[in-house]
């Protein structure tokens, strides 16, 4: 078994035409035997990360090396060979198919590698036994708990006993009961040499980790005085998919605003003149820029943190920025 | 996944049983439209093997011994009843008549031939006309020995019953003498449509051709042609009803399964297998519904006021049509399979 390794990972979609990237240059490493938590908010590219790790979604560039291996280099037959037998997951809603019972349900993937139907049969008997649900075998997920259900998904991950395993929200439709006893599940999981990736927004599942990654890093938000920047023209102010915390007025010149489009290109939105400001939403709601700046003219910018630009508003002002009306002079 | 797609269809177990009661039924009415078209063939195929001849001689040019036939005066009997390879040779006449007995007007194929034959059918009850006012007439009809009939201004008596003897769509046969047609049909002339042979004629008197029984079948059918096609047509289109109706089963289960198929992709398991669930399913419905199909067609047939006879190829094609026609309905389910995003899997409820 070996260790996970990312590095320099670019994901792009499009979205409205437009190209998005909720992953854009991630890197990191995680040694085996160790359980890793994705955090962060809805849309950060949490599940975009493990549909990558699962060999699900290719990514547009960078490497993700597992044992030794890159997963993104992997096609047809090979890749199909790998989420079988060296990935694990546990989905978001448990995804167990409503048609099979609980021990059926954990059956799949180890018919799907071809074992007989006896043995088939012992495997998964030993593995709901083993997370708990050796009464429950003949139970449809519909007539099981959420934790229940989720206990059987963790059962059919670890059915072919993958050394990489993903779990995407494990805790998400679970009662704090439930929780728990998932939450024991899947710490167990991250023994001997295997890797166990969680996605989740709950922070509470923190204290499990060997190790958080937090994808949407919180920006310094301290109140500084503004910051005022000159650039020449065509100098870049900030890129798309960037993560800030200033807000831009446009003293002088003129800044073009672009976004790139799915095709290749870019997509000019706007051009801001003097009193006209950018980079708020960004900003405001610790999203990554949702398009480049770039200096259309020698121009020059005053940058506010959000507690400057509140300030600079004033007491309704936020509800008028959301809105994009004009600022006040001053 | 085979063991995963039969589990669904006992989930699904209602639907799969309206979409198996309604292909079944279809296929029934298939089955019963083509034992309909088939009904003619085999009626008149009866008519013409009841006969006892082995070929019929005709003008040359004529279309048929029957209806298709140009009538012809029966000088050259005994030439050719001489010929070698002749056995016997009879004058054998038809007509379309209409007769009635009491109330009750029904319109017959009438045959006129010897009283022993060649020509005359074996006579189940009582015995074979004599005489040119004797009849002997189809069960069909549910006459009896001895009643009188007319026939326009003749009056008939009818002195035997022929087994079930029909044509053109159950239309009841009678049989008289071959002068006793010629009194009603010709007005007495001695004019026949053929001459019944039995044997093989080396030669024919010159003017003359031989028409084997298969010929004779043929123009039998000619009238009910057109209704025959039309029936293969509907036949044909009901077969694309049963394709829709196991198609839009497979492929409503398709995309309720959109989910489910993104799990097994995700999961690892083969797209051929998720294929091959499919199609299982969509075989099973038609199978199960050709074996429906089978027995609801033996409780339709009789309704009919027609012939039905179903061939036995019919019962060994429907389940290979069954088979074929569940793979053709479940084509846009599998293509819907193939495009689900493994990706899916990862979303919520």
């Amino acid at each position: 078994m070996g260790d996970l390794s990312i590095a320099d990972l670019v994901v792009e979609y499009s979205s409205g035409g437009y190209a998005v990237r909720p992953i854009n240059g991630l890197s990191l490493d995680v040694p085996a035997g160790s359980l890793m938590i994705l955090l962060g908010p809805s849309g950060c590219g949490k599940t975009t990360l493990l549909s990558c790790l699962g060999g699900i979604l290719r990514p547009k560039s960078g490497s993700i090396t597992f044992d030794g291996v890159d997963i993104t280099a992997l096609e047809g037959g090979v890749l199909a060979k790998y989420r079988r037998d060296q990935v694990g997951i546990v989905f978001q809603a448990f995804n167990l198919v409503p048609s099979l019972t609980a021990l059926e349900n954990v059956m799949v993937p180890l018919r799907a590698a071809g074992m007989s139907r006896s043995a088939t049969r012992q495997r998964a008997e030993e593995l709901l036994t083993q997370v708990g649900l050796a009464d429950r075998l003949k139970h449809r997920p519909g007539d099981l708990s959420g934790g229940q259900q989720q206990r059987v998904a963790v059962a059919r991950a670890i059915a072919l006993d993958p050394p990489l395993i993903l779990a995407d929200e494990p805790t998400a439709h679970l009662d704090f009961i439930q929780v728990e006893e998932v939450l024991r599940l899947i710490r167990s999981l991250a023994q001997g040499e295997r890797v166990v990736v969680v996605a989740t927004h709950d922070s509470r599942m923190l204290p499990l980790a060997d190790r958080v990654v937090d994808l949407v890093p919180a920006v310094a938000s301290t109140s500084r005085p503004p910051e005022t920047v000159h650039l020449k023209a065509g100098e870049v102010l900030f890129e798309q998919s960037t993560m800030g915390d200033l807000i831009y007025v446009v003293s002088e010149g003129e800044f073009e605003i672009v976004r790139e489009v799915a095709e290749g290109g870019e997509e000019l939105v706007k051009v801001a003149r003097p009193g006209d400001y950018f980079g708020e939403f960004g900003v405001l709601f610790n999203l990554p820029r949702s398009a480049t700046v770039r200096a259309r003219t020698d121009a020059k910018a005053v940058g506010y943190t959000a507690h400057a630009f509140r300030e600079r508003l004033g007491v309704k002002g936020l509800g008028d920025l959301i809105e994009r009306r004009e600022l006040p002079g001053g | 996944m085979l063991f995963a797609a039969l589990r669904d269809m006992r989930w699904r177990m209602r639907r799969l049983v309206i979409a198996v009661v309604s292909t079944g039924l279809i296929f029934a009415m298939t089955l019963v439209l083509t034992g309909l078209a088939n009904g003619f063939r085999v009626e008149a195929q009866r008519t013409v093997d009841s006969l006892g001849v082995d070929a019929f001689v005709v003008k040359a040019g004529a279309a048929g011994p029957f209806l298709g036939a140009t009538p012809f005066a029966e000088v050259d009997l005994a030439r050719l009843a001489a010929e070698p390879g002749v056995v016997a040779a009879a004058p054998l006449a038809t007509a379309q008549l209409t007769i009635k007995e009491g109330t009750s007007t029904r319109n017959t194929t009438a045959f006129g031939a010897p009283e022993h034959g060649p020509g005359m059918p074996r006579v189940k009850q009582g015995r074979a006309p004599s005489t040119p006012d004797e009849v002997a007439v189809s069960s069909t009809l549910d006459w009896h020995v001895g009643n009188d009939i007319q026939a326009g201004a003749h009056a008939l008596r009818i002195v035997g019953i022929v087994p079930n003897s029909t044509a053109l769509a159950k239309r009841p046969n009678i049989f008289l003498t071959t002068e006793g047609l010629q009194q009603l049909a010709y007005n007495g002339q001695p004019l026949v449509t053929s001459i019944g042979v039995v044997g093989a004629p080396r030669q024919l008197p010159s003017g003359y051709q031989a028409l084997d029984r298969a010929a004779g079948v043929n123009d039998l059918l000619s009238p009910v042609k057109s209704p025959a096609g039309a029936i293969t047509i509907m036949a044909t289109l009901l077969w694309i009803v049963a394709v829709l109706i196991v198609g839009s089963l497979v492929y409503l289960s398709a995309l309720e399964r959109l989910r489910d198929f993104a799990v097994f992709k995700a999961i690892g398991v083969p797209t051929r297998s998720i294929l091959a669930g499919l199609a299982l399913q969509a075989v099973v419905v038609a199978l199960l519904a050709a074996v429906l199909g089978v027995i609801l067609a033996q409780l339709l047939a009789p309704l009919f006021p027609m012939t039905v006879v179903m061939p036995a190829s019919a019962y060994l094609a429907l389940p290979l049509v069954a088979i074929l026609v569940g793979l053709l309905a479940s084509l846009a389910g599998l293509r819907r399979a193939v495009t689900v995003d493994p990706a899916l899997a990862f979303g919520g409820p």
